[in-house]
């Protein structure tokens, strides 16, 4: 069954996310990225930064939070689901000790060949209120029926 | 590194390997569990030609280049793809070899740099659309340290 079109528009409540240490250090290793400003926070200060922050692609971490409270609102299960593309844009870096807070919106959906693109944007930001960073996705949703086709 | 950098000119390229402790690793560090990631029984059964690499690791891994090159990873404003072609890593040592290459398209008057990825695994473009907006390098700047690898 198609999503709900009327669902579009809709915004899902803020989710927190604290940026720790040793989570940024670890991701940083499972990606293989041995840059010194996500472990060493004496360099990162040379590099003006408050603390060591987070590489590129970590934002995705708070970013899925809110994926998962739009796909049980919309009854999608994590099998159904194509990510089609992914995008950030940094008004600041993530640093450790953020106190993130993400709202997700789901901004459009279009339907291609029976499954549904779903256009999804987070706006990630700090204790302040102040922006972080804008996180805007495309994810595919396959029909129920092929789900395991 | 050359003073300025000019569009057309390629300022990186690297091959990095995903094997499946690359990707049981960024699973944990990443919280992103599905079994396609995993498990070729599952991967099998939702028709999958095996286990994949999630597409978040493999944009990941591709940003290595712009972070190895810039020095300082925040220097990185804007980062999207488009996941167009599925990554399978093979159950052995060698895993499956991502080649990536950055060419600059854009040099603007506010001192920001359009990068565009290429990003292969033999001759198909697993990542398309894969776009970066940053400030220039600053791995020789007095007094910041180069990153570790």
């Amino acid at each position: 069954m198609a999503i709900d079109p009327s669902a579009v528009g809709r915004i899902y409540p803020p989710q927190p996310y604290e940026v720790s240490r040793e989570k940024v250090r670890e991701f940083a290793e499972a990606i293989g990225d041995a840059n010194a400003v996500y472990v060493d926070a004496e360099v990162a200060r040379k590099y003006g930064h408050r603390d060591v922050v987070a590489p590129p692609t970590f934002a995705m971490i708070p970013v899925m939070r809110g994926f998962d409270l739009l796909m049980a609102d919309l009854g999608i299960e994590f099998a159904r689901v194509v990510h089609v593309d992914q995008r950030f844009t940094y008004t600041r870096p993530l640093v450790v000790g953020d106190r993130l807070e993400t709202t997700t919106t789901l901004d459009a959906i279009r339907q291609v060949a029976g499954s549904d693109l779903l256009t999804i944007v987070n706006d990630v930001r700090g204790a302040d209120g102040d922006q972080v960073c804008i996180a805007q996705a495309t994810l595919l949703i396959r029909p129920e029926e092929n789900a395991n086709a | 590194m050359p003073d300025t950098l000019a569009v057309g000119q390629v300022v990186a390229a690297q091959e990095y390997r995903i094997t499946r402790e690359n990707l049981v690793r960024y699973a944990g560090a990443s919280g992103d569990f599905n079994p396609i990631h995993w498990n070729d029984r599952v991967a099998e059964s939702v028709g999958l030609p095996g286990v994949l690499a999630h597409g978040m690791l493999t944009m990941g891994l591709a940003s290595r280049l712009l972070t190895d090159w810039l020095g300082d990873p925040a220097a990185v404003v804007e980062y999207g793809v488009r996941f167009s072609r599925p990554v399978v890593v093979p159950d052995d040592d060698d895993g499956v070899a991502v080649h990536v290459s950055a060419t600059v398209t854009d040099v603007g008057d506010d001192g920001l740099v359009g990068v565009e990825l290429a990003v292969r695994v033999e001759d198909q473009k697993v990542l398309t659309q894969a776009r970066a907006v940053t400030r220039p390098p600053k791995n020789d700047t007095e007094g910041v340290a180069a990153p570790l690898g």
